[in-house]
């Protein structure tokens, strides 16, 4: 069985991976030329200008996170972690960033293990209205979730679940679960379903076949989910403000936006504020973004 | 390929739980405007704070104080975002979970009163210890922000003013006098531009906010002291537009073009940050420019006087605390309320906020007269040499005319798209109208 699956792994990656044609083999000879031709300043100097003006905000909210406040130097010295104290340990985000963490990983989870669901049933199954389905997947897309709010609201009052981190897990997972099935059903259908059948010809279930051939190849696609899971509900305000009230509940947007007063606005603190909430989604984009290009491109493109 | 059939048994079955579950959840809502009840007096209330973050240390310690006072009453403080709280409470009334007590603003009363979520409090406040102790104009605003007549929906907290900020250490440099007038204002905010140096006299807000702020300037110029002439708004009077030709006519001559977008956050960063000469806002900035510039560069006075010699300014906002109808504990929460208007408590939240308090007893506290510009304020409140032009708050459509409908509206007009009078036409069209279905109802 081992060697089986290994086999038939290497051939499902060789057709997920390689189903296009390799970059080089796709480039008109032309075109090539075209490009070696380009001097490198014509190429650097526009990307150059693109991450200047890209990385000028980060800059500024860094200097504006380090700087003592009342000073206009522009380059951050002499540096204080004063605003970076104040926010965590007065302004509570040290609560918030907890709260925010729970409330990304439990819909990275949950929005990951549905969708494969999900994605997997379209991918495999065929039914009277998937036509139909699919469609209202997609259109799904449309509907903004402040439209939403009061019956979710309303719903989650009566579940007892106001006020509860649950809530906000159960309705970031619901708004982004379209997306996510569509996507992982595009990465499940560059499976080849012979794999699933050799490995119950070998006497494995449908959900062994499923966990030990198709789900080691979905690599990509599990990761690009899971992540854009991770950062959309990490940086979501709405759900979070309406359906959670005590302060020990809220989350890091929620939190930014009491920085902002009805008069007067603490532009250290914000910073600072601001800079803890990108660090994670930096992170996570840092470490995870080879998967994340591949797993969009094969699921979105593909399928 | 077809693997496996649909099984139109277990579909079935999975849409009626559906169903079932759905209806449950849905079932037996309660709306803000269900009766309550007046409670033991004991046990939990809601707060929520209406500008949530920076207001609550000193929240935290009125609630601390109040708990000590009343050991079987204990407060949950919400904070809520400043910019998010009429949401917050339109999702609340439409689904239920309001809170017992409830910071409003006059901005937004007219609207949550409307949807019949807030007590009226005049029975309470005859019979209570704040009778006779808040300043009479803040409960006349309060009141008529409610649009309901004699009835009073929020106890008022504080108020704000709009202060005319300057740079002292640029205007000595340039040897002008504080801006008074509006003369002084337009020469000053001439003298001290020079763009290509990245210096500019004023700075104007284009952005969130800019309706309110406009006016002001509109009407102060004008010296046009009544919003309505009868049923009509005296908005697009002939003075009315050319005050505001004038005012938009700063855009880019003495303000920088990025002005266009500029909220209060934006508007008061680059002042605190640049070297521009005045900036229109009211008291609660003050702590940004101490910090910021220090005590020696700036000042701050109430709006310029215009051409007539009078001093004419538009109403601002009235913070008070309501009590939501939906409350459980209504005894428990009005001690709450009662506590946080009172003298050492109403002093304790406006000296923090920098605001005027509506405790009369408040108002006379030591550090009012500590800081220049909040004493200005105060003297203009109160010795009658400012004429107020009270501004439709009681309507419940002037959140959206002076805000989504009108605010990109200005924007055209600093951007010389449309002029000052389609401008002052336009809205003063909607207010007539918004005016006209409001008596409609019965209201006027």
């Amino acid at each position: 069985m081992t060697v089986l699956l290994t086999e038939k792994s290497g051939t499902a990656q060789r057709s997920a991976g390689h189903s296009t044609p390799p970059p080089s083999s796709r480039r008109r000879p032309g075109r090539e030329r075209a490009f070696d031709d380009v001097p490198r300043w014509q190429i650097y100097l526009p990307l150059g200008l693109y991450l200047l003006f890209t990385l000028i905000p980060f800059y500024w909210m860094l200097l504006f996170a380090v700087r003592p406040a009342g000073s206009t130097s522009l380059v951050p010295w002499p540096m204080t972690g004063q605003h970076f104290s104040k926010v965590w340990n007065e302004r509570s985000f040290a609560v918030f960033f907890q709260n925010s963490m729970i409330v990304g990983v439990a819909t990275l989870v949950a929005t990951t293990v549905v969708a494969l669901a999900g994605g997997y049933a379209l991918a495999r199954f065929d039914f009277r209205i998937k036509g139909a389905f699919m469609l209202a997947l997609l259109c799904s897309q449309f509907i903004p979730g402040a439209l939403m709010l009061v019956p979710l609201f309303e719903i989650f009052r009566n579940l007892q679940m106001i006020n509860s981190l649950g809530s906000v897990v159960i309705a970031e997972t619901v708004f982004q679960l379209p997306l996510s099935i569509i996507l992982i059903s595009g990465f499940i259908k560059n499976v080849p379903v012979s794999l699933e059948e050799a490995a119950w010809v070998d006497g494995c279930s449908r959900f062994t076949a499923f966990r030990a051939v198709v789900l080691p190849l979905l690599r990509p696609g599990l990761i690009a989910v899971g992540s854009f899971a991770f950062v959309h509900s990490w940086n979501h305000f709405l759900f979070a403000l309406m359906f959670l009230s005590e302060q020990d509940k809220q989350t890091i947007p929620v939190g930014l936006n009491t920085l902002i007063g009805a008069d007067s606005v603490d532009l250290g603190a914000l910073a600072a504020g601001g800079v803890i909430a990108a660090v994670p989604v930096v992170i996570v984009f840092a470490f995870i973004q080879k998967w994340l290009i591949t797993g969009f491109s094969a699921g979105a493109v593909k399928g | 390929m077809n693997i496996s059939k649909t099984q139109r048994g277990r579909a079935a079955a999975a849409v009626s739980l559906t169903a079932v579950l759905a209806l449950t959840a849905t079932a037996c809502g309660d709306d803000g405007s269900g009766s309550g009840t007046e409670g033991s007096g004991k046990g939990e209330i809601t707060f929520w704070d209406n500008n949530g973050g920076p207001r609550t240390a000193v929240w935290t310690e009125i609630i601390k104080d109040f708990e000590k006072q009343n050991p079987d009453i204990k407060v949950k403080y919400v904070p809520i975002p400043i910019a998010d709280v009429q949401s917050k409470y339109d999702t609340a009334i439409a689904g239920g979970g309001l809170p017992d007590v409830g910071g409003v603003g006059t901005a937004y009363l007219a609207n949550i009163v409307s949807q019949e979520a807030l007590e009226p409090v005049n029975e309470r406040l005859e019979g209570s210890a704040l009778k006779g102790k808040l300043v009479e104009s803040m409960v006349e605003s309060v009141r008529a922000a409610a649009g309901r007549g004699d009835d009073i929906y929020s106890v008022p907290t504080s108020a704000n003013n709009g202060v005319l900020w300057y740079r002292t250490d640029l205007f000595d440099q340039a040897g002008l006098e504080a801006p008074d007038t509006w003369a002084k204002f337009y020469t000053a905010a001439d003298k001290l531009t020079d763009a290509k140096n990245n210096k500019f006299g004023y700075t104007i807000r284009g952005g969130a906010g800019s309706i309110a702020q406009a006016l002001d300037a509109v009407y102060g110029q004008s010296g046009i002291t009544e919003f309505w002439k009868g049923d009509r708004t005296t908005l697009n009077d002939p003075k009315n537009v050319a005050a505001l030709e004038k005012y938009a006519g700063l855009f880019k001559k003495t303000t920088p073009a990025a002005d266009v977008n500029n909220d209060f956050t934006k508007m008061v960063a680059q002042w605190d940050t640049g070297t521009i000469g005045m900036l229109s806002h009211n008291l609660g900035s003050y702590q940004d420019h101490l910090k910021a510039l220090g005590e020696e560069k700036f000042a701050g006075i109430p709006a310029p006087v215009g051409d007539g010699g009078t001093r004419v300014q538009v109403s601002n906002p009235v913070d008070g605390l309501g009590l939501f109808r939906s409350s459980r504990n209504k005894t428990a929460a009005w001690k709450f309320i009662e506590f946080a208007a009172s003298h050492e408590s109403n002093s304790k939240w406006n000296e923090s906020a920098g605001a005027m308090p509506a405790n009369t007893e408040a108002a006379k506290d030591p550090w009012i007269n500590a800081t220049e510009s909040t004493a200005l304020a105060a003297k203009t409140l109160t010795d009658g040499s400012t004429k107020i032009v009270d501004l439709p708050y009681y309507l419940p459509d002037w959140n959206n005319i002076s805000k989504a409908d009108n605010e990109p509206e200005f924007q055209k007009l600093l951007l010389g798209k449309i002029t000052a009078k389609a401008f002052l036409d336009d809205m003063a069209e909607q207010l007539n109208a918004a005016n006209q279905e409001w008596n409609e109802i019965g209201n006027g």
